[in-house]
């Protein structure tokens, strides 16, 4: 997760349409742990299945070019060398097809499964994105996924989270800014001691509070 | 309240394999479907070729020339027979004066009627013949009808017997290289079915249990992300032993720590404004009553 280039999703400071992130050869393997190990495993049985058929096709045909050359051989004694050659060389070029259409399977399965774990490993790629503005405590705003992106399930439950944090955060952030103007404010009939050590200590306490409530205002942002 | 440990040992179960059936399904699925499809082609190649060379070893095996079975030995002297009585020619025989169709030519003198024969033919074609064709006039005759010889026993040939064993020895083999090549073939066939369904059920088996490794994290995180939703910040537990996007879950993690230190930032944050007020004795205030709930509804929302 950690390994890709750069982070495709950086989230907009303002509202509006979500800018769209187009896929990038590049950033195909952004997960190459988890996209490989499947990619590897599919190429290995692929090569296996692709090996046991060409060898059994191949015994087929060579077993069928060593009767041609018994049959021709008696008749054609002169020519059998050229006609051996023509049969080794149907046989070989049998092989070379056989490889082609093996690497081919190969190919068309890793690149498959490239794309289809790109389009697991995308997704979780942007939420743990998000996760580390988490860690900071920013908590801005989410773009959704791409079309063609999978998990869509999970990234709407993150995304409710999310915003559910956020919106829990941001009315905290605006109580506590009002609950701070309050307690500035003086009188209403307190009987209590607001003067001297005591005044100066919620004071401090209460800019405290309002350094505190900007600063996770601005994470909101 | 949860154990102090960040392990908590949930097993797998299979009822829980398809944890999330869309992006399993979809993920399965499609592998399986584009496998066996490029089975499905690359077994139309195979069998193409199989059935190719196949026959074309058929054809060489069905012009196997086996030979034929020599009973009799034409190169043998035929045996002779025995001795039958010499076979007089049929003579026409003539009761009047004219004469008789000339017959062949006598064969050699010794016979008494071949020399009869004779006389009278030359005797019925005038001037022509005349010492060679002597008329003959028979008055008495006796026909006495002679069976002809029977044929002489055929000769069996003296290797009749390594004849036949030849000949069926290579039928035999004929026909078993021809099971051969079907078996040969029906191999290829039945390899094939078996090696498709093997690699569709592989893959889904595969696809399945893989998906599962991911989709169990994110199910595991998808309840967190519920409870966050919730304003519950639960302790977060480690992921089971062989469970993938480890990195991703130690990001999920952090993530969860850093909304966990904001909340804790700010029970501190009022906190100290909640006691520095009732040291100024504004408890009082509303003000200060609302920062309590608010300060106990963070605090339960760590427990």
């Amino acid at each position: 997760m950690s390994n890709a280039a750069s982070p495709p999703a950086a989230a907009p400071k303002t509202g509006g349409a979500p800018p769209k992130y187009k896929r990038k050869l590049s950033n195909y393997l952004l997960d190459a742990k988890l996209q490989l190990r499947y990619v590897l495993f599919v190429t290995v049985l692929s090569a296996v299945i692709a090996g046991a058929l060409g060898y059994m096709i191949y015994s087929q045909r060579h077993s069928a070019s060593a009767s041609i050359e018994h049959d021709l051989g008696m008749e054609f004694h002169t020519e059998m060398q050229d006609i051996s050659q023509k049969l080794d060389a149907d046989d070989r070029w049998l092989i070379y097809k056989m490889v082609g259409v093996g690497v081919g399977l190969v190919i068309i399965l890793s690149a498959y499964l490239t794309i289809m774990t790109h389009k697991v490993a995308g997704p979780l790629y942007k939420v743990s994105m998000y996760f580390d503005r988490m860690a900071d405590g920013k908590l801005g705003r989410v773009t959704p996924l791409r079309q063609g992106d999978m998990l869509q399930d999970f990234y709407q439950a993150f995304s409710d989270a999310h915003a559910g944090l956020r919106t829990r955060a941001t009315a905290d952030a605006d109580k506590l800014a009002e609950l701070v103007v309050k307690l500035k404010e003086p009188g209403g009939g307190d009987e209590g001691d607001y003067r001297g050590e005591a005044k100066s200590q919620l004071t401090a306490a209460l800019d405290d509070l309002g350094k505190h409530v900007e600063q996770r205002k601005k994470q909101l942002a | 309240m949860p154990p102090a440990t960040d392990n908590r040992a949930y097993k797998r179960s299979w009822k829980n394999l398809l944890i999330n059936k869309r992006y399993q399904l979809q993920f399965t699925l499609f592998m399986v479907g584009l496998s066996t499809l490029l089975m499905i082609g690359l077994g139309i190649w195979v069998m193409k070729e199989a059935n190719e060379a196949t026959n074309v070893s058929l054809s060489s095996e069905l012009g196997t020339n086996c030979g034929t079975i020599e009973v009799i030995d034409d190169t043998a002297p035929a045996v002779a027979a025995p001795a039958a009585p010499a076979q007089e020619p049929a003579v026409p025989m003539a009761t009047d004066g004219s004469a008789a169709p000339a017959p062949s030519p006598a064969p050699a003198a010794g016979s008494a009627g071949s020399a009869a024969g004779s006389a009278g033919s030359a005797a019925g074609s005038g001037d022509v013949v005349t010492e060679h064709h002597v008329k003959v006039q028979i008055e008495e005759s006796e026909m006495v009808p002679v069976a002809p010889p029977p044929p002489p026993p055929p000769k069996l040939r003296n290797d009749l017997l390594q004849q036949i064993a030849d000949h069926w020895q290579c039928k035999l083999v004929t026909s078993t290289n021809i099971d051969k090549l079907h078996a040969g073939r029906d191999r290829i066939l039945w390899v094939m079915i078996l090696t498709g369904l093997l690699l569709v059920l592989g893959l889904a088996g595969f696809g399945i249990k893989m998906t599962h490794k991911v989709a169990g994290p994110l199910f595991k995180i998808t309840l967190y992300l519920g409870k966050m939703r919730d304003g519950r910040l639960d302790k977060v537990y480690n992921l089971r032993k062989g469970d993938q996007l480890v990195e991703f879950y130690d990001h999920f993690k952090s993530a969860h720590a850093g909304v966990v230190a904001n909340e804790k930032a700010d029970i501190a944050a009022i906190k100290k404004v909640i006691e520095s007020a009732e040291a100024a004795g504004l408890g009082a205030r509303p003000a200060v009553a609302e920062l309590r709930a608010m300060l106990a509804r963070k605090e339960k929302s760590l427990e």
